[in-house]
């Protein structure tokens, strides 16, 4: 039998997170007065010893020893060869997967719930706050929290806590409490319920009812977490890709190509930024952070470059709007633009240590069913973005006759997010009712608005 | 009723959920998300249906739309949160 699976025992879990912020430079976070942020603006929300790690450039910094127990109850992830993949596509590529789906929660966010837990409750906080759209950070939160006997409030947008009774059920049962928000729980909350009783509510409101929630208790017992974008997420999840490097040489691997998808990019820059450490160091190799294809024009002007963001982390971006005839620049795919990207993810692509990619979300949940119906695992959608890139990479392997090497991380299991799936496979599955006027607005503006021509430059 | 008859549904890469675009145009208190043409535009003419449905100023300024940095728009959220705690 071929070997499917590379294991490392508990005794060979990375004893310390590699921080990449010891290998780039910055730019120093900007305040809204325009002054780079200090410890102390962030000190009502997190603490000290949290601030610390986000503004750290120590490249090597241990897990401590109460983590480690922690993680130990899902890490170290197994690496999966796909080799039904490999076979069903034909490719010489040999496709390796961490697979992260293995913790309790399902997804690769404890890997920094639980340090941030641990953290607050060494400097002594017993309540945390956070925001939560689809429900894998605040159900991970959930976990983290119960590990260490703190108590954990989760504010879920309303629109997606309708949506997703079992993430809420999750939260529940590891004994936080979980919202729909707005709620009547902050003026944030009650001023936009006033305005708006039936708003499905967004993360916007979320996150403002949740750092409200920490920053509103005298005590000084409560502080928020959030999951995604911050150095110091990036840092903890780094265990993902150190073990990864581990369980490669082990037998005798390296990849050509590391792939993930980057929303926030936490779950990329977790397997991606050890390997960018040893690309730094002169190693050869591509890596790719995988995104939305995003719409190639976005101004009135014949053609504007711009920074994504305000501090200028993100590529300078072509944008270019013809009206109803789009034109996308050659460098418009993968431009990283979300304002929600991490910077280090942002500066490493500017610096040219990752190759961004793009892909539409048809391509997306192709790749997804593919390897549902071919590795067995169902991908959680986001993942689908990085398989949609790992497919291209193999069936160009293909073409080629080369033998690459790519390295991917499954960030998590969709089974408690089905909707996405479900919408794409309509007609097979009933989906949530929506009002009448609705389905005639949308049928108007598919007739008004139809898609425009995608004309190449070349 | 189901979504096949909804055409304008898709997954919302910030909530990690289905909306419908009549969510899109309205989740920021009643202003569009300042996503919403990245997520469509591969659906529909997006851009030419704003530029027909929103007052110019606001069309302008989902368009030219400077996002800000998460720790630069943390910061703000906080002293917002202490504003609304001490009033």
């Amino acid at each position: 039998m071929e070997r499917k699976k590379v294991l490392l025992s508990e005794d060979e879990m990375p004893r310390q997170w590699y921080n990449v912020l010891a290998d780039i430079k910055m730019n120093p976070p900007l305040g809204p007065d325009g002054k780079p942020v200090s410890p102390d603006m962030l000190a009502p929300v997190f603490p000290m010893n949290i601030i610390e790690q986000e503004v750290s450039s120590q490249r090597w910094i241990d897990i401590p020893e109460e983590v480690l127990g922690i993680l130990a109850i899902w890490r170290p992830s197994p690496l999966i060869r796909a080799t039904a993949l490999e076979k069903a596509l034909g490719t010489p590529a040999r496709i390796y997967y961490k697979y992260e789906g293995v913790s309790p929660p399902g997804s690769h966010k404890p890997n920094t719930a639980v340090p941030q837990a641990y953290y607050n409750k060494k400097f002594g906080i017993q309540r945390l706050t956070t925001e939560t759209g689809a429900g894998q950070w605040g159900s991970a939160l959930a976990f983290a929290c119960a590990q260490f006997g703190l108590e954990c409030k989760v504010f879920m947008v309303r629109i997606s806590f309708d949506q997703k009774p079992y993430r809420k059920t999750m939260m529940q049962t590891w004994g936080a409490s979980c919202v729909a928000s707005p709620s009547m729980e902050t003026k944030a909350g009650r001023d936009i319920l006033a305005k708006t009783p039936d708003t499905p509510g967004s993360l916007g409101i979320a996150i403002s009812e949740a750092v409200e929630a920490a920053v509103s208790d005298s005590s000084g017992k409560t502080r928020y977490s959030l999951g995604s974008v911050l150095n110091h997420v990036m840092l903890h999840q780094t265990i993902i890709g150190l073990e990864a490097k581990k369980q490669l040489e082990k037998i005798g691997e390296y990849p050509d190509v590391v792939v993930g998808c980057a929303g926030g990019g936490s779950n990329f820059a977790g397997l991606a930024f050890p390997f960018v450490y040893d690309k730094i160091n002169g190693k050869k190799i591509d890596i790719h952070p995988v995104e939305p294809a995003a719409c190639p024009t976005l101004t009135k002007g014949p053609f504007a470059y711009d920074h994504g963001d305000t501090a200028g982390y993100t590529p300078l971006l072509a944008m270019h709007s013809l009206g109803h005839t789009f034109v996308p620049p050659p460098m418009h795919a993968g431009g990283l633009r979300y304002h929600g990207m991490a910077p280090t993810v942002s500066q490493l692509a500017v610096e040219g240590l990752l190759e961004p990619k793009a892909y539409g979300q048809i391509d997306t949940f192709e790749a997804g069913l593919l390897l549902a119906r071919t590795e067995g695992v169902i991908p959680a959608p986001e993942t689908n973005h990085a398989l949609a890139c790992v497919v291209d990479l193999a069936r160009k392997a293909k073409e080629e006759g080369k033998q690459k090497v790519i390295l991917f991380n499954w960030s998590g299991h969709g089974l408690i997010d089905l909707g996405s799936y479900e919408k794409y496979l309509a007609g097979q599955i009933k989906d949530f009712e929506f009002p009448a006027k609705d389905i005639e607005e949308a049928e108007k503006i598919l007739q008004q608005y139809p898609k425009p021509q995608i004309l190449k430059c070349r | 009723m189901t979504s096949a008859q909804n055409p304008l549904v898709r997954r919302c890469p910030r909530l990690g959920g289905p909306v419908a675009f009549s969510y899109c145009l309205r989740c920021e208190v009643e202003q569009p998300c300042f996503k919403i043409v990245d997520c469509w535009w591969e659906t529909f003419d997006i851009v030419q249906y704003l530029r027909d449905h929103l007052p110019e100023d606001r069309f302008d300024r989902l368009m030219n739309a400077r996002p800000k940095a998460k720790i630069t728009s943390l910061v703000e959220v906080i002293e917002q949160a202490r504003q609304r705690v001490r009033d």
